[in-house]
């Protein structure tokens, strides 16, 4: 019982310093099971840093971090049964071929499913013959993919894991998403790629300087943000300004745009129903609207 | 040609802490050696003796080079040319494969291909890099020299000749780097030539021809294979002679300029021994920690080996007839039945010992690189992968310092083995074939304690592991090799693990202090595995 309700990954207050820089600062994460979770955030923001303090490669300098209910620095054996892990950046053994790294690193973890393993080398289209060294990055990375996936596990921690890949290798990356999915697999999902964890992800995590600014599932982080607005033929543009929760006007002659508060929608949409007005498009708040906020320090202190 | 100007600047301002590294360290062993020199056979009768004792023992020619009359400056060169020619040699081909091979295979020269230069503007401009470099080298090791109270002339004449070794091998790893299709094998085989000229040039000096006085010795013919053997002839400090420096830059010249024709009529990225396709699936062993500290060590360590062979066959083969060579000198036999005790019998122990214990260097050499590669994996995030997997740090160290303890054994063993084949085939009867192996294997358990110091740095200090390892050999090879010309303290000179080792066959084994050593590296290695789960993994 306990298994379902307890969150398969829960960090508190997650601090990691590397030297002077301060990589991880106070962060929050909770993954509940079965979960795809989306992890996002610019670069530099302590996506890899999180998942190697998740698999117990480098150890937090404050917090507690529980995986599986597990501290994966004090037992990372045990924790990493269960993980299959697919790093940011991919290197590989320049003297080994293809197929005898995925054998490599499926044999440490217990062994590949032999049909999985096949499956996947023939939906990847990859030839597991050549040697690491002439691979590309995209290449590379199809290594890691198909030996995380080769053999089932309970946790997927992927860190960009579809950089490099073109459209049709993508595309089998996220049928395998979705069969882990299925099977009941929890998934963290480092991702830049926004249509990517708006396909696959139940909930979003955004990061920032080490620290979570948004979390929660995707409609609700829709909820939270701004509808954007155009509107021709308003009698006097300016009159917008005092409506309630709106920002950034920018008028153009008639033309007028700008983005209003979901909680300020109905006083917004009554300010602008007058007889003269010609045309209004009204745009839902798009994920990357959202992101962009986050990820530019402009917006960020410009609206918070 | 300014574009190439540009690109070797560019070059060296990636180099700028390894080539001064590299520059002054040469430049300090010269100036250390000849201080040694100056003080302790300042006058002429020690220096005469020094020479008459090398010139009675070929391990001492084979070693260092040849006696070439008194002289403060003649004693420096014979002490130590030939190691400070070894280094040019290695500090110009590590020098040329970075800039080369190595950028092709990372993807580098693809970035610099895109820039409106001709194909060759890269090797160009390394090759540029590489006379500069040796060029700095002649300097400072000339001043070197100087500093030390040597004539200018001949100061210059020894520094130009170890700059030349070093424009030789710019040359020949220009080529090598054209031919095999990784930096790694690029920088083995490079590398490898240049023990091979050291090694052809000690079998010719070896088996040379002392002169009535025993203050010179001159080469048989096989030096005249070797570039370090050249050099040799310049013979600075008694009677210069620049034609083999001449004819050394001349053949650098040819090889650089072949190289810059290979490059011109190939691909980015292609060698002339291409890279060949690997197994579909992972072979027995493919899937554990050993099998893979193995499988990234084994062309490693045949490298080792074929220089342990080398070593040990010269060792088997040439002693006895060394041996002969030095008894057939009316004056000198008299001089070994003093000295040696034993007379020509113990000369042939002499000199299988001292190879031997040459070897024994290789050992540790080739256990600490097993055991350094685990740093590389760190670094280049491939420990990463491996670690995420349900098994232990400790584990993962476990495997490399076994494969680097086995390859040790290995290298020691291969020594041996060598030296006893080479020993029955030159038919000396009453040798000591049967003993040459354990004598071989004697080394191990310093190469053990060598190997595991290096794991203790890699597992608390990471970052600094690389340099302080293979600095760790430097200074045991250093006090082991130059402690007493040094004159430095017993004490200190008894931190090296090679001076527990037993001398054998000259010796007999020393039970009390390979255990002892034994018990040291263990100790170190539980050390290392302890503190490697208690640190972050650091790129």
């Amino acid at each position: 019982m306990n298994a379902t309700t307890q969150p398969i990954i829960e960090t508190l207050g997650l601090v990691k310093d590397f030297g002077r820089t301060r990589a991880l600062d106070g962060l929050h994460l909770s993954v509940a099971a079965g979960e795809i979770h989306g992890f996002l955030g610019p670069n530099g923001a302590g996506k890899s840093t999180t998942l190697k303090i998740l698999l117990g490669l480098i150890r937090p300098t404050a917090g507690t971090v529980r995986v599986f209910g597990v501290d994966p620095w004090a037992d990372p054996v045990s924790t990493h049964r269960d993980i299959a892990y697919v790093p940011g950046d991919v290197s590989l053994w320049p003297n080994l071929s293809g197929g005898e790294v995925i054998d490599l690193l499926t044999g440490l973890r217990g062994g590949a499913d032999a049909d999985l393993r096949r499956e996947l080398i023939e939906e990847f289209e990859f030839d597991p013959r050549k040697k690491a060294r002439t691979y590309s990055k995209g290449n590379r990375q199809k290594v890691a993919l198909i030996a995380a996936f080769a053999r089932p596990a309970r946790l997927y921690l992927l860190d960009e894991p579809s950089a490099g890949l073109d459209p049709v290798m993508d595309a089998v990356f996220r049928r395998q998403i979705e069969r882990v999915g299925r099977d009941g697999a929890t998934v963290l999902l480092c991702s830049h790629i926004l249509s990517e964890v708006e396909q696959l992800c139940d909930r979003v995590t955004i990061i920032r300087s080490g620290t979570a600014v948004e979390t929660g599932t995707l409609g609700e982080l829709r909820h939270l943000k701004r509808t954007h607005f155009r509107v021709t033929g308003l009698a006097d543009p300016a009159r917008l300004a005092a409506l309630p929760g709106t920002h950034g006007i920018s008028i153009d002659g008639a033309n007028a745009e700008f983005d209003a508060d979901a909680a300020d929608l109905g006083a917004v949409l009554a300010g602008i129903g007058e007889p003269g007005i010609s045309g209004l498009t009204v745009a839902p708040p798009s994920l990357e609207s959202l992101f962009l906020r986050h990820y530019s320090d402009r917006s960020d202190s410009g609206v918070q | 040609m300014p574009g190439v100007v540009q690109l070797a600047l560019f070059q060296a301002r990636r180099d700028r802490v390894t080539l001064p590294v590299w520059i002054l360290g040469i430049a300090l062993l010269g100036f250390a050696t000849s201080n040694a020199v100056v003080t302790q056979f300042g006058d002429e009768p020690s220096q005469a003796a020094i020479l008459t004792l090398a010139a009675s023992n070929p391990a001492f020619l084979f070693l260092r080079g040849l006696p070439d009359g008194t002289g403060v400056g003649a004693v420096v060169f014979f002490q130590g040319y030939a190691f400070t020619a070894v280094l040019a040699g290695l500090m110009s081909t590590f020098l040329v494969v970075r800039h080369t091979r190595t950028d092709e295979e990372l993807g580098r020269a693809e970035l610099l291909g895109s820039v409106p230069l001709p194909r060759a503007a890269s090797l160009a401009a390394t090759l540029l890099l590489g006379a500069a470099a040796n060029l700095l080298l002649a300097v400072f090791v000339t001043a070197g020299y100087v500093a030390a109270g040597l004539p200018v002339p001949g100061a210059a004449g020894a520094g130009a000749a170890v700059g030349a070794v070093g424009v030789f091998f710019v040359g020949v790893a220009a080529v090598v780097a054209q031919v095999l299709p990784s930096g790694r094998s690029a920088n083995g085989a490079a590398a490898g030539l240049v023990g091979a000229a050291y090694l052809i040039r000690g079998v010719g000096d070896a088996l040379g021809t002392p002169a009535g006085d025993l203050l010179h010795v001159s080469s048989a013919w096989p030096s005249l294979l070797s570039p370090i053997g050249w050099g040799q002839r310049s013979r600075p400090f008694t009677s210069l002679d620049l034609l083999p420096v001449l004819a050394l830059l001349a053949v650098a010249l040819i090889l650089g300029a072949a190289a810059v024709l290979i490059r011109q009529r190939r691909d980015v990225g292609a060698s002339l021994l291409p890279q060949r396709d690997g197994r579909e699936r992972a072979g027995v062993g493919g899937t554990s920690f050993v099998g893979l500290a193995w499988r990234l060590q084994r062309s490693t360590l045949a490298g080792w080996c074929v220089g342990a062979a080398a070593l040990g066959a010269v060792a088997g083969a040439l002693g006895p007839l060394v041996s002969e060579t030095v008894s057939s000198v009316a004056p000198l036999k008299d001089l070994i039945s003093r000295l040696v005790p034993g007379g020509q019998a113990g000369l042939i122990d002499v000199f299988i010992t001292a190879l031997l214990g040459v070897a024994g260097v290789f050992a540790a050499a080739a256990g600490i690189q097993a055991v350094l590669r685990m740093r590389a994996e760190e670094a280049e995030g491939r420990a990463e992968l491996l670690l995420a997997a349900p098994v232990t740090r400790a584990r993962w160290l476990g495997a490399n310092v076994f494969i680097a303890a086995v390859s040790a054994v290995v290298v020691s063993g291969t020594a041996g083995t060598a030296a006893a084949i080479g020993l029955g085939l030159s038919g000396t009867a009453n040798g000591p074939a049967g003993s040459v192996v354990p004598a071989a294997l004697a080394h191990v358990p310093a190469a053990l304690v060598f190997l595991a110091a290096a794991s203790v740095v890699f597992a608390a200090a990471p970052r600094l592991s690389v340099p302080l390892g293979w600095g760790m050999l430097a200074a045991g090879l250093v006090l082991g090799e130059f402690g007493e010309l040094f004159g430095l303290p017993v004490w200190l000179q008894d931190l090296s693990p090679f001076r527990h080792s037993s001398a054998m066959p000259v010796e007999s084994f020393d039970q009390a202090g390979a255990l002892g050593l034994a018990v040291v590296a263990a100790a170190l290695a539980g050390l290392a595995a302890y503190c490697i789960q208690r640190r972050d993994l650091t790129a």
